[in-house]
């Protein structure tokens, strides 16, 4: 593919706002969902082994169930989550992003009903767990193969989304045209890496969640020591097979000396050595965060790199301003977004850290962040419909 | 070099494209409405059950709520972006249109997701562990968000038919585009359907809690019954206001069907209605399995073919009327700097712009003659038509039986002068009008 190929996919539309603020959003949103994906995978992955002990093991009956519904909620958050990258990619990388859905069509298709299967098995495991009835570990291992596949496909689109010197042999291998859609594409070291991951994530997981019950006085003491212990051996031995997968894969691709590469190796040392002491969990999930934005930006980099080096760069995309949109979207974003959030985290936390009902009615802040949510969201409705009647009135009069 | 920015083609034979992308968002659309129109039910029962402290309300909240979390929250919620993958494999310009003009509104569409997402197990798995009044407040709360959601999509989807007005095609600006003279009746004909969607689930929940509670199981079924009454009156009221603001494509692709559409929606009209005053007058009689049976009714006889209707009304265009279904850009949209392709098309063919054409087929020849034709119709026209000799999906076998090459050619050659105002006004050199002519005559239709 060459430039003038790869230019004239871009959307005659051009972007609506500076493609730089496009390509942050999609680095900060990108590692929010890939937290969420690895958090479910350890979670689910180390259900399974709790499931497969049984309820003998008195800490692993308490944690077990606790696992398997941690992998239930952040599957619906990476979904809800993994829409914004999506967004944002494809606005910017219209060539990449347009090319792979279309040339693994099929494999699109079928990883929409392969996730739909998978995560509703994962429901069916939970209510099966919880009844503890015959063949739940099964059920939960057939669903934890679904969902990894469904990864696996993701993968896949990753991988061909950054082959633009092959799309063309993809697509039509010796001048002969493929519509089929079932181009699929594989980088082991980096998938390895990438899965590696959900281990020291369900690791960090777990300190913070022993953290968090030691002040439950329902939980025992040994239990909160034996759920940070085997968070910690998590953390470092998931840590360092990560680490090693990270050089294996900056190797592959010669990216070991650059900057961001040598800033996630010290992260890493840095989350070992946290996460290893073990002195405050919530620290260390900030780290976390920290070396999780620097693989989404070495991600970024090599896609730049190889777009950049074919004579594509974002930064050319033409613009049409578009402001309204933009100052819905911002003030939605840090007003709702923020104080709605806010009120539901503060709730659910609150709720966590005591046994029995939290009256929030007698809580100020959780009263206060619900009132201003109800209201931010009332008048945003009143602003949304004023601003169609306008719009309407001014273009139909 | 001439180029224009078509993408590879993704072809699924015997049936096209574009029916995944249907069956996606047909279920989409029963898991989505029905998210919305909960969350309004649940608004408004735990504002009943708050003020006239029924506390008998709760337990049949924390059911539904635990339906519609693996009904909408996961069948729903991965249908969504699946839409969206689906819709880019089949028509990767006009989500690419859409995306470009929108961005930021789908953007603010996904800040309304988190708090739904979150805000939904909040609801369900704090109800007995939160007071009564903060859970009345979440309830408000997520009720709005729901309805964000469906306030911010409408737009979009309003645009895909048309923009309503003109002002887009002079300003490019997204409002003049988002608020089109549809996108308000649009937009309560769907909350309309989002609403009696709630009673017509809430019927299998209710129905199914008899053995617990035999009298709050008969209230409950008469609400929901009554709430499917009115919800169902409003979608016929914005319907019929929602059809008059269709454009002419639109108005020629309904009148093709217009008789057994009309037949077909007052069948399902009085069914329901018959359904839902039993609900009221004997609810005794809703048992779990027949109020899934009315959600089956609804998802094959009303959704599917309503949105297939809307799909084919939208002809020949995918968005915006600017892009044509087979991904061409079809007129000047100043405000953007877009300019129509169809000029250069009809002056050096397909085969040469479209940068994915492999080197052999760029010049047609005798001996690639055929194949060149292959392509080219694919291109052209197998987002809206299967092409083979069994195809399933509007096939063309139906439209070409029994034509030769000659037949075929004068088709073509009047929708290159626009005849049919639902099919696209291709003109193409004629090299390539001979060479689709060959390769459809050579299926021998």
């Amino acid at each position: 593919m060459d430039a003038t190929v790869l230019l004239a996919l871009r959307d005659p539309a051009g972007v609506p706002f500076y493609p730089i603020v496009f390509q942050i959003l999609y680095i900060l949103t990108w590692a929010l969902h890939a937290a969420f994906v690895l958090l479910s995978l350890g979670a689910m992955g180390l259900s399974l082994y709790g499931s497969a002990k049984g309820n003998q093991d008195k800490h692993w009956s308490i944690l077990t169930p606790h696992l398997i519904q941690t992998g239930k909620i952040s599957v619906s958050i990476l979904i809800v989550l993994g829409v914004a990258p999506l967004l944002f990619t494809q606005v910017i990388y219209d060539p990449n992003w347009y090319v792979t859905n279309t040339l693994s069509g099929m494999w699109i298709f079928i990883f929409v009903y392969t996730m739909i299967v998978g995560y509703c098995m994962y429901y069916w495991y939970y209510y099966a767990h919880k009844a503890q009835r015959t063949g739940h570990s099964l059920i939960g291992f057939v669903s934890f193969g679904i969902l990894v596949f469904a990864g696996i496909l993701m993968h896949s689109f990753a991988v061909t989304s950054i082959m633009p010197h092959d799309w063309m042999n993809m697509y039509a291998p010796n001048g002969i045209v493929n519509t089929s859609g079932w181009t699929f594409n594989m980088d082991i070291i980096r998938l390895a890496f990438m899965v590696s991951l959900s281990i020291p994530v369900v690791g960090i997981f777990l300190q913070n969640y022993s953290r968090f019950l030691s002040t439950r006085k329902d939980f025992d003491a040994s239990f909160i020591s034996y759920s940070a212990k085997l968070g910690t051996n998590f953390a470092v031995v998931g840590l360092l097979i990560s680490a090693v997968l990270f050089v294996l894969w900056m190797l592959q691709i010669k990216y070991l000396f650059h900057p961001v590469s040598i800033a996630t190796i010290i992260g890493v040392l840095v989350l070992l050595a946290m996460a290893k002491t073990n002195r405050n969990s919530y620290y260390t999930t900030l780290v976390l965060v920290v070396v999780a934005l620097l693989i989404s930006t070495m991600r970024e980099l090599i896609r730049f790199d190889i777009m950049s080096a074919l004579g594509y760069s974002i930064y050319d995309y033409p613009m049409n301003l578009e402001i309204p949109s933009i100052v819905m979207f911002l003030s939605t974003f840090l007003i709702m977004g923020f104080v709605g959030v806010a009120y539901l985290l503060t709730m659910a936390w609150k709720v966590g850290k005591r046994e029995g009902v939290f009256d929030g009615s007698k809580d100020v802040v959780v009263t206060k962040l619900g009132q201003a949510t109800l209201y931010i969201m009332i008048a945003w409705m009143a602003i949304y419909f004023a601003w169609g009647i306008a719009t309407l009135f001014k273009n139909i009069l | 070099m001439d180029i224009i920015g078509q993408f590879p083609l993704f072809y699924f034979p015997e049936y096209g494209s574009a029916w995944m992308m249907g069956i996606t968002g047909t279920i989409h659309i029963l898991f989505s409405h029905t998210s919305v129109g909960a969350a309004m039910l649940f608004a408004f029962l735990s504002h009943k059950a708050y003020k006239e402290n029924r506390s008998d309300y709760y337990p049949y909240m924390k059911k539904y709520g635990m339906f519609l979390l693996i009904f909408s929250y996961v069948l729903g919620s991965i249908t969504g972006p699946g839409i969206w993958n689906t819709a880019t494999a089949a028509s990767p310009r006009g989500i690419s249109a859409l995306i470009h003009n929108f961005v930021w509104v789908w953007a603010t569409e996904w800040v309304f997701f988190i708090y739904e997402v979150i805000g939904v197990f909040a609801l369900v798995y704090f109800i007995d562990r939160i007071d009564r009044k903060t859970h009345l407040k979440l309830t408000y709360t997520f009720a709005l968000a729901s309805v964000g959601t469906l306030a911010l999509i409408i737009g979009i989807i309003s645009f895909m038919m048309w923009p309503g007005t003109q002002a887009y095609y002079a300003t490019g600006s997204a409002s003049d585009a988002f608020f089109g003279i549809n996108t308000f009746p649009h937009m309560f004909l769907r909350i309309g359907f989002m609403i009696m969607m709630s009673g017509v689930i809430g019927l299998v929940i209710s129905s199914s809690m008899r053995k617990e509670n035999e009298e709050l199981s008969n209230e409950l079924s008469r609400k929901m019954g009554y709430i499917s009454i009115i919800g169902g009156f409003i979608t016929m009221f914005f319907f019929v206001w929602y059809m008059g603001t269709l454009p002419e494509n639109a108005h020629a692709v309904f009148a093709f069907s217009k008789d057994a559409i009309i037949q077909n929606r007052i069948i399902l009209t009085l069914v329901f209605i018959a359904y839902f005053a039993i609900a009221i007058i004997k609810p005794k009689l809703i048992n779990p399995v027949i109020a899934s049976v009315m959600i089956g009714v609804i998802l094959i006889s009303g959704l599917w073919s309503g949105e297939k209707l809307r799909e084919s009304m939208r002809k020949p265009y995918v968005a915006g009327q600017y892009i044509y279904s087979n991904q061409i850009i079809s007129r000047d949209v100043p405000g953007k700097n877009i300019k129509s392709e169809l000029p250069i098309i009809a002056e050096k063919g397909l085969l040469h712009l479209n940068p994915f054409v492999p080197a052999r087929l760029k010049t047609i020849t005798d001996e690639n003659r055929k194949d060149a034709g292959e392509l080219l119709a694919k291109m052209a026209c197998s987002n809206c038509h299967s092409l083979e000799k069994t195809g399933v999906f509007r096939p063309l076998k139906d439209r070409l039986t029994g034509m030769d090459k000659e037949g075929i050619k004068s088709i073509l050659y009047a929708m290159g002068e626009g005849a049919f105002s639902y099919m696209p006004t291709l003109k193409l050199p004629e090299t390539e009008y001979d060479a689709i002519a060959e390769y459809f005559a050579s299926l021998h239709y």
